[in-house]
């Protein structure tokens, strides 16, 4: 107990400091917090201060996130070629700069890090492990970890997961991501290890498979997975072969399921709940931010993690700070020390958010500021006659269909003002093109719908990279070798 | 009957109600009263080391620290360890109010009143109010943090060797009671008729009061029905009742310092090994607040209602 006292203060000492934070200083803390679980069932009393943060008060939260910010130019400055020659185009003084001077510095776009990725690379860094972007929304780009990041994160966020029983040493977590986004499956898989839970690292397997690893058909029978991390749109593929094995919330152990990387509607949502047992978190989190994430409230607003980062949203056409209201996109800096080995300043991510009205919060996680989920992908936002049209609003409304399209396939584009939508046939199963028009309608857009009959895919999702294997599950359940794989 | 005895006799009766009041009043804290604990922390053998080595130093400060600052650190100590106890309990104004006057009227009646009998009595009882809260508070505060029956037991024993050294070998604890003897906060429940003066220290009293704590959480009731005669017998009867039969104890004629952990430490190591093999694994102190031996009814919440926060703009 006295021990894990002088850990807390050396931890918030140098989160206050900004020096480098030892990452087996929060792997002991991680041990204890363990601890304090097996012995008490939950964490004590203020532990709501110790994980959000002093961020309700506007004063508190600005001084904090000016003291991120100066830390972090300064050593980009001193640092990142990339940042140094970007911060002297901008005339930024990296000493003392507030959150107002920052905005002179261009914000930083996927495109950047893809043609100058080594000048991104910190000069007092040892790059260990990279990861990359899953490419789904062009070239992929690779950011490289340092062997202190990769302690590092995992650690916080293993701290942060017993501390909100997001997970603890009794939970089993099944990993479908894909292979190559080596930084999100190397940190679940830490994650695990340092709160002694199991961890089933899989990929993105034929979907039967998964769906087997999830029942605990092929594994020792005893201790099925009770988590389960994936993207929506492979979550959708699961509970699609879940309902058509005729499954149910009582045939899996699933206590928490995690989603990134893609839009969650509310139908998939509700499905995954009725099928599966529980309602999917939707969160964020993007390779180039790490590792600032977000977390979804009870009353659907993203909040996202200002301890770690700043995060600014701004309006689409680049102008300025969004509008209460407004759609915007998020632009994010993640802090030194948190982020270390090649480091982004006011990277935008083009995901799209809308800036809440403005009223007080009452949800949650009202202590830290909120906007919108994810609405899709700023390039993806279409400019109609009668509104903006989100991602979000294409796929929430072709997830409510009869046919149950999980995940949506569309093809969108604006022809004359209106919203020109192509969707598969059997996505229109049970229903009409001009109820789906209608449906649109329903939520103040204008659209026509087209009809495709092909039967080829129509956008991409992630979902579509799947990873094959050696085996193929035949009609009686027994797995046997595929021979169109191995040759024989 | 001889000074000796009548001295004894005045020793078991302050002793027994001491040590009845701080280990029965820890049990029934434990069963009713929250303490608050840190987000983060749980008691380990790491801890028991910690509080060794305070335990160790302290008394060392004590007699080398003058006596303006002992009286002050005494105060600060004591105002801690009857927060911890009673901020469940009382609203915070009526809590540094009652700390204050029972603190205030210590040092002033240790400092106006001690030409009397019953000044001295009086002394006795406001120091032994202090003393006995702040036992209770702190043994509630180690218990309530997850301090476990084995923790305690290794941590009597650890007491046993410590307090037989530093009374038989290195005389720390008997300068130790002369220094805090007549003063404010002295560290002791005790009690004067006529000549005769008794008192048991706070070490002692906290040791029980964690060891009958740390037993109930672990066992229940079955280990509370071992541990209050544990203590009855080797921490208050045999200790007063030592000088009686043997004469390395005695100062002077009626100057007593009796090691009372050597008694109680290896009988109550003894205890909790054999409650261990007969009633198994100990309880977490999460089962313990799902079992029934928590007192039903919560204490009215006497902590102001929160004051919903100013959404961020």
């Amino acid at each position: 107990m006295f021990e894990t006292g002088i850990r807390q203060f050396r931890m918030a000492m140098a989160m206050v400091s900004g020096r480098r934070i030892n990452p087996q200083l929060i792997q002991r803390l991680v041990a204890d917090a363990d601890a304090t679980l097996r012995e008490f069932g939950s964490p004590g009393d203020d532990v709501d201060q110790l994980l959000d943060g002093p961020f309700a008060d506007a004063e508190t939260r600005t001084h904090f996130q000016t003291q991120g910010i100066r830390r972090t130019t300064r050593r980009l400055a001193a640092q990142s070629p990339f940042y140094a020659a970007r911060f002297e185009a901008a005339g930024l003084d990296p000493r003392k700069p507030d959150l107002d001077a920052i905005t002179a510095v261009p914000p930083t776009v996927k495109a950047d890090l893809v043609a100058s990725a080594g000048d991104f690379l910190c000069r007092d860094a040892h790059p260990y492990l990279s990861t990359r972007t899953t490419g789904t929304t062009g070239k992929p780009a690779e950011i490289w970890l340092s062997r202190y990041e990769a302690e590092l994160w995992p650690a916080m966020a293993a701290l942060s997961g017993l501390l909100r029983d997001e997970i603890n040493h009794h939970d089993c977590l099944q990993i479908n991501l894909s292979s190559r986004a080596t930084a999100a499956v190397q940190h679940d898989i830490e994650v695990c290890r340092l709160v002694g839970a199991r961890s089933r690292a899989l990929g993105l397997l034929p979907i039967d498979q998964s769906l087997d690893s999830l029942l605990d058909t092929a594994g020792s029978g005893a201790n099925p997975p009770t988590m389960l991390g994936t993207y929506p749109s492979y979550l959708a593929r699961l509970v699609t072969a879940a309902r058509r094995r005729g499954l149910g919330p009582g045939d899996f152990s699933l206590r928490r399921i995690d989603v990134g990387g893609e839009v969650l509607s509310q139908a998939l949502a509700s499905a995954a709940r009725d099928t599966l047992g529980v309602t999917p978190n939707d969160a964020f989190a993007m390779t180039e931010v790490l590792p600032v994430s977000g977390r979804t409230c009870n009353q659907g607003h993203l909040h996202l993690d200002l301890n770690m980062g700043l995060v600014e949203v701004l309006a689409l056409d680049g102008s300025g700070p969004a509008g209460p209201g407004e759609l915007g996109t998020l632009v994010v800096t993640p802090y030194f020390p948190y982020r270390d080995c090649m480091p982004v300043f006011r990277y935008d991510t083009r995901d799209v958010v809308r800036c809440l009205a403005g009223e007080p919060l009452a949800c949650n996680l009202a202590g830290s500021p909120g906007v919108s989920r994810i609405l899709g992908k700023a390039a993806e936002v279409l400019d109609t006659d009668t509104a903006l049209v989100t991602p979000r609003d294409i796929v929430e409304v072709i997830e409510q269909l009869p046919s149950q399209p999980w995940p949506a396939q569309y093809r969108a584009r604006v022809d004359h003002g209106v919203l020109d939508l192509t969707v598969p046939a059997a996505a229109l199963a049970g229903t009409t093109a001009a109820s789906l028009v209608g449906r649109f309608d329903e939520r103040g857009i204008g659209a026509v719908v087209t009809v495709d009959g092909s039967g080829e895919p129509l956008r991409s999702v992630r979902a579509d990279l799947l990873e094959t294997t050696f085996t193929t599950t035949r009609p009686d359940g027994e797995d046997r070798p595929d021979r169109s794989l191995v040759g024989v | 009957m001889s000074l000796i005895a009548r001295q004894s006799l005045l020793q078991l009766c302050v002793s027994l109600a001491a040590t009845m009041v701080v280990t029965l009043g820890a049990v029934a804290y434990l069963r009713r009263v929250r303490v608050e604990r840190p987000a983060i922390g749980v008691f380990n053998f790491r801890d028991v080391g910690t509080l060794m080595v305070f335990i160790v130093t302290l008394p060392v400060i004590y007699l080398s620290l003058p006596r303006f600052w002992l009286t002050l650190f005494l105060v600060v100590t004591f105002a801690a360890a009857l927060g911890i106890g009673l901020r469940p309990l009382l609203r915070p104004a009526t809590l540094w109010l009652t700390v204050g006057v029972l603190l205030g009227a210590n040092v002033f009646v240790a400092r106006t009143m001690l030409g009397t009998q019953t000044g001295w009595q009086l002394y006795w009882v406001l120091v032994g109010t202090v003393v006995a809260i702040s036992a209770i508070s702190v043994a509630n505060l180690y218990v309530q943090g997850g301090m476990q029956l084995r923790h305690a037991a290794w941590f009597t024993l650890a007491l046993a060797a410590y307090d037989y050294y530093f009374s038989q070998i290195v005389p720390l604890t008997p300068h130790l009671a002369d220094r805090f003897q007549g003063y404010p906060l002295n560290a002791a429940i005790g009690m004067r008729f006529d000549v005769f003066n008794a008192a048991i220290g706070i070490g002692d009293l906290l040791a029980f009061g964690i060891f009958a704590a740390a037993g109930y959480k672990a066992y229940g009731a079955r280990a509370l029905r071992l541990t209050v005669p544990l203590v009855a017998v080797f921490g208050a009867a045999l200790p007063a009742l030592t000088p009686l039969v043997l004469g390395a104890f005695t100062r002077g004629s009626l100057n007593v310092v009796v090691p009372v952990q050597t008694w109680f430490g290896p009988p109550a190591f003894l205890l909790y090994r054999w409650m261990r093999k007969h009633y198994g694994p100990e309880r977490t102190m999460a089962e313990f607040l799902a079992s029934e031996d928590v007192a039903a009814e919560a204490p009215v919440p006497v902590a102001l209602p929160p004051v919903p926060m100013p959404a961020p703009a």
